[in-house]
């Protein structure tokens, strides 16, 4: 709601889009393959990154703001506040390191129950590092079932060879497009009048809570 | 007149109804022409048969689900009439039961269509006998040319009795007449009783010589008793909340003294005492079957308890309240509306004070509606916020709704909910009265922070929720800033004397989460050179110097309200992609994170804080490692030392911040840093934010919070497991989320569209409340038999929803709810416990009459259907198809209705003619 203040005519709707998972697993080095096609060996973020990117997915034109946190445990009570109004939250883990895997419904899973302000948010799990096929320590199935289980997208990619990295933000807006209630949330501030729509449902579809 | 008037009508028909044949009436008389439009609206209707009807312009009966009727007019001499015409389109044939809810003539003559005619007058009765006669004799003449079988009634007197008289034509031989009266008091004593009603019936058919009590007739009739739960708060009726709320809180205060309510214990209970909507049960007993030969058995049968009845009922008898949404009932949901229209009008001023001086605000409505409770009122809503607070708060979270959290209020048990929910019952919740309360509210607040007192109802630690308000947010801040300057205070002087354990006591809970082990740092920690260490980090050592490595004490990361939230954002959003964001502030607690670090660990190299700080870092060549770090410290030194291994690459590489910011650390214990959080500084932010609110934004949270609030208390409610009411209150936080979304974003001063939603959410809401109390009140009812409560919740809630979920204020509320519940046999103790013995006061205030008692308790309504039924044979007459009369037909058949003061009987009988 808050990020709309500032419409401009530039883009169709403005996105919040958050990163999580482990220190290490290479959510800098997607962000960055993403929005400047490069690939480096990156400092370990302090605290949270930043990065806008403009795209036109589904013809519309569409600012993404990109919050890129950092894994460490020191540093997560200070990002559980990027949470807040994110439309789509990326949980990323590392195909050759299991226990970036297991974290992620140990710790991370939690981390957006308990912070994510938004109950139509998309997840989206992304396995990282598929270009290290021979150290690979969690299969794809098991990254398929996870996302089953949590009701979240799935994709696996590699921020080195740039596989999958534009398909996985692609992917993942399209979804808050077919979201109404996120798509309300990122137009500038129009309003509707909801008891001229259809009265709500009941909240049975919201599998991933 | 009435000549030219028919002859069109007249004319019509024959337009209408080319294939019938009139003659011309132009010289009948009048009376003959009347019957001829009767006759011709009967052949009408006939042709048109009920399909067609209920297509054309049939009305449903109100009350009557399978009723419908279509009318007619004409004129005679110089009055005008009516003809209705009743009928159901299913025609199942079988005559209609008494369980059902009937048509009052169907019950009195046990017809299934019939034909009404009456003349239009204000009264709509006929009032002189031989008028209604000649009425009736017309459409019999009517019916019978058009060879209809249909019943015809013609009420007579005043309509008060309910009189009728009527007539049927049975095809070719049998006629059935009607008559039924009503004795409006004094009714005989003869008559109170079965006996006496039974030798009336008796008396239609049998000879009027014969003694009565030396014969035998056998009569069959059903029965069915009526009674209500006995009611014994009359006089409390009388003081329920009335609709002038001012003070309120007084009047609750007052009516609780020395009087229980119903809803004592309830949640809502602590504001406003509600009505019970269930005012009592009626029970239905029915007897289906008996059969009497003399008034003997009839005199036996008097003395039998329902109990022995073949079915029961029962009826809730409901308040009429409960389908009126308008918001004249008291509870959330009217002083919830009356918030919203304070929202409305809080854009009016530019400061909350403005409200409260009346004479500098310019708007008529302000005056109109400014009530502010004396300060006696004032005084004691704020010692119920700031000083009656139990010790031990309940965990607010657990009593919430799963969806509560979803709407930006503040949590139930919090300073800033409860405020709200005062507000609601302060004054009439006008403008004026919250302005006066916030007002005194945030004095209070400022005298909390200047006294360094804690801040009731508001937790000191953990982080800021930002799904909440941002006034619960500030609050929240300035508990934990209050909490931070009390500490330093005691800090301050428990560090005189020891300077050493000071720093210790200030915050072992933050990096608890590092130590695994408890009291081993006894022995390292007393080493003077190590400062502000709080635990041994599992049994971590140190590269460079075989030490254990100690976990530092380190500050809390500071915590940041939404809108100090928003500011970084925007500041990062208009530095954009240029550069690297890792802002300041995250600099500024690694570096203190560092020094902490290196205070506690005075010979430690980055690699060491690395290990610590983000273990996946650090590429150990052993994997065991991990494995014995759980093992207590005397085998540390079993443990290989130095651990070998290395910083991950991107940890290592050239130009890496990390060490940047490491090498430009000093070793300085948490407690003697800069703090991340200057409380004092925090706290006096919080505070002018409270005392320069615009009032709009005040309202707009005000608004959600004590939606949530409300929703959250009547969610507390037990009501037993009624799924359609867990359900209901599931779509309500939906709704009321989705609705309340629009309030607290930056772009917005409410608009009327907005309002215009509230409005509806309110009505809701109100839809809702008053379901939430109709299931509390049934469920403490039944507790015994909690199915029952969920039979008839569900009966209700199937009636009244329809008119409920679309937030539309008025539906058709005119139907009654009529759905009775049958009472199966094991359950019937259970009724019978609500009808307790009259006390001996109140037996004699009543003359007992009628028998059947239940308990003591006379019915209040007895209904009794006669019939006898003669075995007819055509023999008499020669009738061309004497099989059709080889049957038993009802030949007489009474219907008897009374109470205890009056009495209706209904007549039908076929005869020969």
């Amino acid at each position: 709601m808050e990020s709309s203040s500032g419409a401009q005519p530039e883009f169709d709707y403005l996105f919040k889009l958050l990163m999580i998972g482990d220190s290490g697993v290479g959510k800098s080095s997607l962000l960055l393959s993403f929005t400047s096609d490069t690939f480096e060996d990156l400092s370990p973020t302090i605290g949270v990154d930043f990065k806008v990117k403009h795209v036109t997915v589904g013809g519309k034109k569409l600012k993404l703001a990109i919050w890129d946190t950092a894994g460490q445990e020191r540093f997560r009570t200070l990002t559980s506040s990027y949470y807040r109004g994110a439309q789509g939250i990326i949980m990323v883990y590392d195909v050759t390191r299991r226990d970036t895997f297991t974290n992620l419904s140990d710790i991370w899973a939690k981390e957006i129950d308990l912070y994510s302000t938004n109950q139509d948010c998309i997840k989206m799990l992304v396995g990282n590092k598929v270009d290290k096929e021979s150290e690979r320590t969690v299969s794809k199935k098991e990254g398929i079932d996870f996302a089953r289980e949590y009701g979240c997208l799935f994709i696996e990619c590699s921020a080195k060879t740039r596989v999958n990295v534009e398909q996985c933000f692609e992917e993942l807006v399209l979804k808050i497009l077919e979201t109404p209630s996120l798509l309300a949330e990122g137009s500038a501030g129009v309003k509707k009048n909801i008891f001229k729509q259809k009265p709500p449902e009941s909240d049975a579809s919201t599998s991933c809570c | 007149m009435s000549t030219s008037n028919s002859k069109r009508i007249v004319e019509d028909e024959e337009e209408e109804e080319e294939f019938e044949h009139f003659d011309d009436f132009t010289l009948a008389s009048s009376w003959e022409r009347f019957i001829s439009e009767i006759e011709a609206v009967c052949r009408q209707w006939l042709a048109d048969g009920p399909k067609n009807l209920l297509v054309k312009d049939a009305v449903q009966i109100n009350h009557l689900k399978d009723l419908y009727k279509v009318k007619s007019e004409f004129k005679y001499a110089t009055r005008s009439y009516c003809m209705e015409y009743y009928f159901a389109p299913s025609n199942d044939g079988k005559g209609a039961d008494w369980d059902q809810t009937l048509h009052d003539l169907q019950l009195c003559f046990g017809v299934k269509e019939f034909l009404v005619i009456a003349p239009q007058s204000a009264s709509g009765v006929v009032l002189d006998a031989p008028e209604a006669s000649k009425l009736l004799s017309a459409v019999a003449i009517a019916l019978s040319n058009c060879s209809c079988l249909w019943p015809a009634f013609v009420p007579v007197h005043d309509p008060s009795r309910k009189a009728y008289i009527g007539i049927q034509n049975m095809g070719t031989v049998f006629t059935r007449r009607f008559e039924a009266d009503h004795i409006g008091s004094q009714v005989p004593i003869k008559l109170m009783h079965l006996e006496g009603l039974y030798e009336l019936f008796v008396s239609k058919f049998a000879y009027t010589a014969v003694d009565w009590s030396m014969h035998h007739f056998e009569v069959h009739f059903k029965l069915k008793l009526t009674y209500r739960t006995p009611t014994y708060d009359d006089e409390d009726e009388l003081q329920e909340p009335d609709t002038d709320v001012i003070g309120s809180s007084e009047n609750i205060e007052t009516q609780t003294h020395g009087k229980t309510q119903w809803d004592d214990d309830c949640p809502w209970s602590k504001w406003y005492s509600a009505e019970d909507l269930v005012k009592g049960f009626e029970l239905l007993s029915l007897w289906s079957e008996i059969t009497a030969e003399s008034s003997l058995d009839m005199a036996e049968l008097e003395n039998a308890s329902p109990l022995e009845a073949d079915k029961w009922f029962l009826y809730p008898c409901l308040s009429e309240n409960l389908a009126i949404s308008d918001g004249s009932t008291i509870g959330f949901a009217s002083q919830l509306r009356l918030l919203v229209k304070a929202l409305e009008m809080s854009s009016e001023a530019k400061f909350i004070e403005d409200f409260v001086s009346v004479e500098n605000s310019g708007s008529e409505n302000l005056k109109s509606s400014a009530v502010v409770p004396p300060p006696t009122v004032l005084d004691r809503v704020l010692k119920d916020l700031f000083h009656e607070v139990t010790e031990a708060q309940p965990d607010s979270s657990l009593s919430e709704h799963k969806s509560s959290r979803s709407i930006k209020g503040a949590p139930l048990e919090s300073l800033f909910a409860q405020f709200c929910l005062h507000a609601l019952w302060f004054g009439n919740c006008s403008i004026r009265a919250i302005a006066v309360l916030w007002i005194e509210f945030v004095r209070e607040v400022r005298w909390c922070w200047e006294e360094s007192q804690p801040l009731p109802r508001m937790p000191t630690n953990g982080t800021i929720d930002l799904s909440t308000c941002l006034i619960n947010q500030k609050l929240h801040m300035l508990a934990v800033c209050i909490d931070k300057r009390r500490r330093e205070v005691k800090g301050q002087n428990v560090g005189t004397n020891n300077p050493l354990t000071s720093p210790v006591q200030e915050d072992l809970q933050v990096s608890m989460e590092f130590s695994a082990s408890h009291g081993v740092s006894e022995g390292f920690g007393r080493k003077h050179d190590r400062n502000g260490s709080s635990d041994v980090a599992g049994s971590m050592m140190l590269l460079k110097s075989h030490k254990i490595m100690h976990a530092p004490i380190t500050q809390d990361p500071p915590l940041m309200t939404e809108d100090m939230h928003e500011e970084r954002l925007r500041a990062a959003v208009a530095l954009g992609d240029s550069f690297s964001f890792s802002g300041q502030l995250e600099r500024d607690i690694l570096a203190s994170d560092m020094s902490a670090f290196k205070a506690a660990n005075p010979e430690a190299v980055f690699e060491d804080f690395i290990r610590w700080h983000s273990p996946k870092d650090w590429e150990n060549d052993d994997s065991e490692e991990t494995g014995v770090s759980q093992n207590n410290a005397m085998e540390v030194s079993e443990i290989k030392w130095p651990p070998s291994g290395r910083l991950s690459e991107r940890m290592s590489d050239y130009g890496n911040s990390w060490r940047k910011i490491w090498n430009e650390a000093l070793p300085l214990p948490a407690s003697q840093q800069k703090p991340l959080l200057d409380p004092n500084r925090e706290g006096e932010k919080v505070l002018h934010y409270l005392e320069t609110l615009r009032p709009y934004q005040l309202l707009e949270q005000m608004v959600c919070t004590a939606f949530r609030a409300a929703a959250d208390t009547l969610y507390q409610t037990s009501f037993g497991d009624l799924k359609q009411m867990t359900t209901k209150i599931g779509q309500l936080y939906v709704t009321m989320a989705s609705t309340l979304k629009f309030l607290q974003s930056h772009n917005t001063i409410s608009d009327s569209d907005v309002i215009e939603d509230l409005r509806r959410l309110c009505t809701t809401f109100g839809h809702i409340e008053k379901l939430i109390l109709l299931a509390a009140s049934l469920h403490r009812k039944f507790l015994q038999s909690p199915h029952l409560a969920e039979a008839i919740f569900s009966d209700c809630y199937d009636y009244y929803l329809p008119n409920m979920g679309t937030g539309s204020a008025k539906g058709d509320t005119k139907k009654e709810f009529d759905k009775k519940q049958q009472v199966s046999s094991r359950d019937r103790n259970l009724i019978i416990g609500m009808f307790p013995p009259p006390t001996a006061n109140q037996s004699w205030r009543k003359v007992l009459s009628m028998g059947n008692l239940l308990n003591g308790h006379e019915p209040i309504l007895r209904e009794i259907i006669f019939s006898k039924r003669d075995h007819v044979s055509g023999s008499y007459y020669s009738a061309p198809t004497p099989n059709l009369y080889q049957q038993d037909i009802e030949t007489y058949r009474m219907y008897v209705c009374g109470t205890s003061n009056d009495l209706r009987v209904a007549l039908a009988v076929t005869s020969f003619d």
